[in-house]
């Protein structure tokens, strides 16, 4: 009987050894007809979804031989589902072309050669002048490109003229003191000033990393996110005090502790806070609402290290090709021309700025993403959001502190030492 | 017929589907991810062999925070035994004794357990809501703003509000299951202890808590590993969050598989899931077995 | 005397009717506030019934929610699994406790190892494996997880009734001429009947809420299960509480229908179970 059992045992781990060899390679075309799949995060509820499906249409109409099928993800759950998928690796199960962040989420899957390498795309389709090449720096790994950019956004400060209006401001503040300023006459005059979405923690790097870069200069922070420098600086730990120090003063809306981003910035477009520093992918959002609005930067706190002119921000979503598609060459070609065409929709929609050189008429644009447009074309740099710019691993260890740091758990002095001990 | 039955042929056939499946689906991966706990792998690249250094850093290190998610679902455990059962058991004792609408309400107290767990977080979530949720509203209604509460957003009150509906959806589970046994305790039992002028409470402790021991042993294991392996409803509130105020293994365990991409490390917790669950089966095995 | 078992009666019927309200109204409110607008869910009207019924929120849960197909696609997979899992489970009760063998009751220990073992801690190892065998994304992704995981339990409840047949009938049918399978399928799978019904509500309670498997073997849309589409939808309407409140109702309603109808057999079904087993 024990034979027997060893015997049925031994059948039943049959499949886990098959499976190390197998992987079927269905190709999905047929006749002259090819369908590419595409997984992005552009549910009906995500702002890019409009492009998305524009640029789709235009594509299929100008090459009727493609057809694209799109699938779309909630966010946090896309992160999952395409690590899965990566990681069970078998052709089928996996898109031809994806969604991806750039820098090191990209990055995991380019080591693991999952994803196609487009130099050839864009050197015999493309010129310097339609895709600058500072573009593809966050989805670019030892001097190729992987990635499309299919946006590019800076973090900036949405304010509620009506509300500032209401404590005696006819501005954005554009100094650090003006601003404080302006938050001690909203708090008088019982507005509270910022929403920030304390359950997703993205949301409060949105406001931590400008007053960090505003007090340490571009610089320096990109080398501590790239790991070139250590955390170990006592103007960071001043910028945490100066966050928490806001907080204390009934600068930030308490219940936002607990709430989602969808949820804060509707309290925004609602007008119950009077600012709200985000992703400039809000624009046409804000510029919909029915206050009168204005977009700002966070203004320099230490001027011995900081200029005006940098932000924290970057092309970060892209499209990228998996290399085991079965038509790799023909979906890295598709990457490409719907990447260019999602962001001019992305452009025109008001949900991001171009990465691409805009070829097309930008007149209808609203006002508010023309204020951006000048914001960043007086960059002189930028500084690529802390939990894209790290691999996953150090950027969820990053993102604890940064909780921590909105649940005052740890002060400033706390901040640097947790995170140079914990990310050597 | 013990020839018949004794047939080896037969036996393979009416046992293989269920070890197929079993050994398939159950053990043949956690065997797997026992492999899997001694490396350091990313979940697409190589993976290093680093012997029990996976072990080690979880019960070491402060930014996993292993020690205290293990503290939560223990302390999760504790309350189910030593709240939640109580409960059950009161409501099994009153409902057994043939009360008027019994029915009734035994059918209302079973009710939620029939709710996907996924409707109940998102419920509660609603109810939780700082701004317009029932429960601040109706503080703020009854002049006790002052106990109005950010309850999933402040560490303090975080665990407890995430204990709350997790303990509130199986008490109406237990409850069946203890009633059950009430209801078979033999009347002749109960009527000759009644004869001898016992009282309810006498009966209650003397006759039916004996007789149905056996199945308030099974409700402790259920509930003691159902609190180990806890995660649907931590996972819609909180995701273990504020700060990691209610992390608990599990929640611990995806997070390291699919946000940190530690796939040798999220084996690693679901080993020592297992070996938690299994140790606390048997210990409960054990202190029930010994008054016996 | 008389007066206080009075009080004490009371007393005890007030705690009952507390308790019931606890259970009653978190369902009551939920199908409130899932026919309500905005406005009246945050302030004008928190608790009452609706002042305008707003159905629409149901047709934005069936039409954008897709409600109705995770509904149909939980159901398949619960059915399917409590099939698979009642057929598995006679034959190995019928091994484990007809047959003759030495090691049976090792075996069967074995098996109840099941009932502890954590559903997640194999999600690894088994999503490679479906996905290696070009499994995701089918029902079978989920249900032959779901079967594998309710066996112990299927095999503890139906271990319990079968001792309860009399092995006489056993003995006669094989004077008659009944082989090995005439007499689990003639004598014991027809007198297994009350066994069904325990094992699948106990299946049917584990495979109608899963969450963590559902959400990671599936990602197509056609094969999302109920409580990934409930997460879902809540996702897209954060602040919209009227859609995700008709959705919740879509999600439970059907089955507490079921539930009412059925309640007294459900719960008879249920106790078996623990007395059984």
């Amino acid at each position: 009987m024990k034979k027997i059992l060893a015997l049925i045992l031994c059948l039943c781990m049959v499949p886990f050894m098959a499976a190390c060899g197998g992987g079927g390679d269905q190709g999905s075309s047929d006749g002259d007809q090819v369908t590419l799949k595409l997984w992005c995060i552009a549910t009906e509820s995500d702002a890019n979804r409009p492009a998305y499906l524009q640029a789709i249409e235009d594509y299929e109409a100008a090459n009727p031989g493609v057809k694209i099928e799109m699938e779309a993800f909630e966010n946090e759950s896309y992160k999952t589902k395409i690590k899965a998928a990566m990681t069970g690796g078998s052709s089928d199960d996996l898109p031809d072309i994806f969604f991806t962040w750039g820098g090191a989420f990209l990055g995991d899957f380019v080591d693991a050669g999952k994803v196609v390498c487009l130099d050839d795309v864009y050197a015999n389709n493309y010129t310097e002048e339609q895709i600058p090449s500072v573009m593809l720096n966050n989805s670019s790994y030892d001097g190729k490109h992987y990635g499309v950019p299919t946006t590019f956004n800076i973090v900036a400060m949405y304010a509620n003229m009506d509300l500032l209006a209401q404590a005696g401001w006819d501005k954005v503040p554009e100094t650090y003191e003006e601003l404080i300023k302006c938050c001690d006459d909203l708090v008088a005059a019982g507005i509270i000033p910022f929403g920030c979405a304390g359950s997703e923690t993205w949301c409060v790097t949105e406001y931590l990393e400008p007053i960090i870069l505003k007090s340490i200069g571009y610089e320096d922070l990109n080398k501590i996110f790239a790991g070139e420098a250590t955390w170990n600086d006592p103007d960071i730990a001043k910028s945490v005090d100066t966050m928490q120090e806001m907080i204390d003063k009934g600068y930030f809306d308490p219940s936002g502790v607990a709430l989602t981003n969808d949820e804060v910035k509707a309290n925004f477009l609602a007008g119950k806070t009077a600012f709200y520093q985000n992703g400039s992918w809000n624009t046409g959002e804000v510029a919909g609402a029915d206050f009168k609005s204005a977009v700002a930067m966070f203004p320099v706190i230490n001027a011995d290290r900081s200029t005006a002119n940098c932000a924290i921000g970057g092309p970060s979503d892209h499209l990228a090709v998996c290399s085991e598609s079965a038509n790799a060459d023909l979906a890295a070609e598709v990457a490409v021309a719907l990447g260019k065409e999602i962001c001019h929709y992305n452009y025109l929609n008001a949900v991001g700025l171009p990465a691409w050189t805009p070829d097309y008429d930008t007149s209808s644009l609203t006002p508010l993403m023309v204020d951006i447009g000048n914001i960043v074309n007086q960059c002189e740099g930028m500084v690529l959001f802390g939990d894209t710019a790290m691999s996953a691993d150090p950027a969820n260890i990053y993102l604890d502190y940064v909780a921590k740091v909105y649940g005052k758990e740890i002060d400033g002095q706390g901040f640097i030492d947790g995170l140079t001990k914990d990310l050597q | 017929m013990n020839k018949l039955y004794s047939n080896k042929w037969y036996i393979i056939i009416f046992l293989l589907p269920a070890l197929i499946l079993f050994c398939g689906v159950l053990i043949a991966p956690i065997g797997a991810s026992g492999y899997f706990s001694f490396f350091d792998w990313n979940g697409f690249t190589e993976k290093t062999y680093i012997g029990l250094s996976n072990y080690k850093e979880l019960f070491t290190s402060d930014s996993i925070g292993f020690m205290k998610a293990l503290g939560n679902s223990l302390l999760l455990a504790v309350l189910t035994v030593f709240l939640q059962l109580p409960l059950a058991l009161a409501l099994a004792l009153v409902l057994g004794k043939k009360i008027k609408g019994e029915r009734a309400f035994l059918s209302v107290y079973f009710m939620p357990v029939l709710i996907s767990t996924v409707v109940i977080g998102q419920l509660w979530l609603k109810i939780y809501n700082p701004d317009y949720g029932v429960l601040n509203v109706a503080l703020r209604a009854v002049g006790l703003e002052n106990l109005a509460h950010i309850w999933l957003g402040d560490k303090a009150t975080a665990l407890g509000a995430v204990f709350v509906p997790i303990l509130w959806q199986y008490v109406g589970y237990h409850m069946l299951l203890l009633y059950a046994g009430v209801k078979s305790v033999p009347p002749e039992l109960r009527e000759a202890a009644m004869l001898d002028g016992a009282t309810d409470g006498q009966v209650n402790r003397f006759i039916v808590l004996p007789y149905i021991k056996p199945i308030i042993k099974i409700s402790v294991i259920f509930a003691v590993t159902g609190s180990l392996k806890s995660f649907d409803l931590i996972y819609v509130l909180t995701n273990g969050g504020p700060l990691h105020a209610t992390e608990v293994p599990s929640t611990l365990m995806i997070s390291m598989l699919f946000l940190r991409n530690r796939y040798g490390m999220g084996s690693t917790i679901a080993v020592l899931l297992i070996v938690l669950c299994f140790a606390f089966a048997l210990l409960i095995n054990f202190v029930f077995r010994e008054e016996d | 005397m008389r007066n206080s078992s009075k009080t004490k009666e009371v007393l005890i019927y007030i705690g009952l009717i507390i308790w019931m309200i606890v259970n009653l109204f978190p369902v009551y409110w939920m199908f409130t506030f899932s026919l309500k607008s905005n406005p009246e869910i945050f302030g004008e009207n928190v608790i009452g019934l609706p002042k305008e019924w707003l159905w629409s929120n149901y047709s934005t849960a069936l039409h954008t929610g897709n409600m109705g197909l995770y509904f149909m696609n939980s159901a398949i997979v619960a059915i399917s699994t409590i099939l698979i899992t009642l057929i598995v489970a006679l034959m190995a009760t019928f091994a484990l406790t007809r047959l003759i063998w030495k090691k049976r009751k090792t075996l069967n220990k074995f098996f109840m190892l099941g009932l502890t073992i954590p559903i997640h801690a194999s999600i690894v190892p088994v999503y490679v494996t479906l996905s290696k065998l070009n499994m995701l994304n089918t029902y079978w992704a989920l249900i032959i997880p779901y079967s594998a995981f309710s066996l112990a339990m299927a095999i503890l409840v139906c271990t319990g009734f079968m001792n309860e047949i009399p092995r006489e009938l056993d003995e006669s049918a094989c004077i008659d001429g009944c082989g090995v399978f005439g007499i689990f399928f003639r004598i014991i799978v027809p007198l297994m009947k009350p066994a069904v019904a325990t094992v699948g509500i106990y299946t049917f309670l584990q495979c109608w809420n899963e969450l963590m498997f559902a959400n990671v073997f599936i990602s197509k849309n056609a094969y999302r299960t109920l409580p990934v589409g409930v997460q879902a939808l809540s996702g897209q309407y954060t602040t919209e509480w009227g859609p995700i409140g008709a959705a919740l109702v879509l999600a439970t309603f059907p089955t507490l229908f079921v539930y009412i109808f059925l309640s007294k057999k459900i719960q008879e079904s249920f106790i078996a179970g623990a007395i059984k087993g």
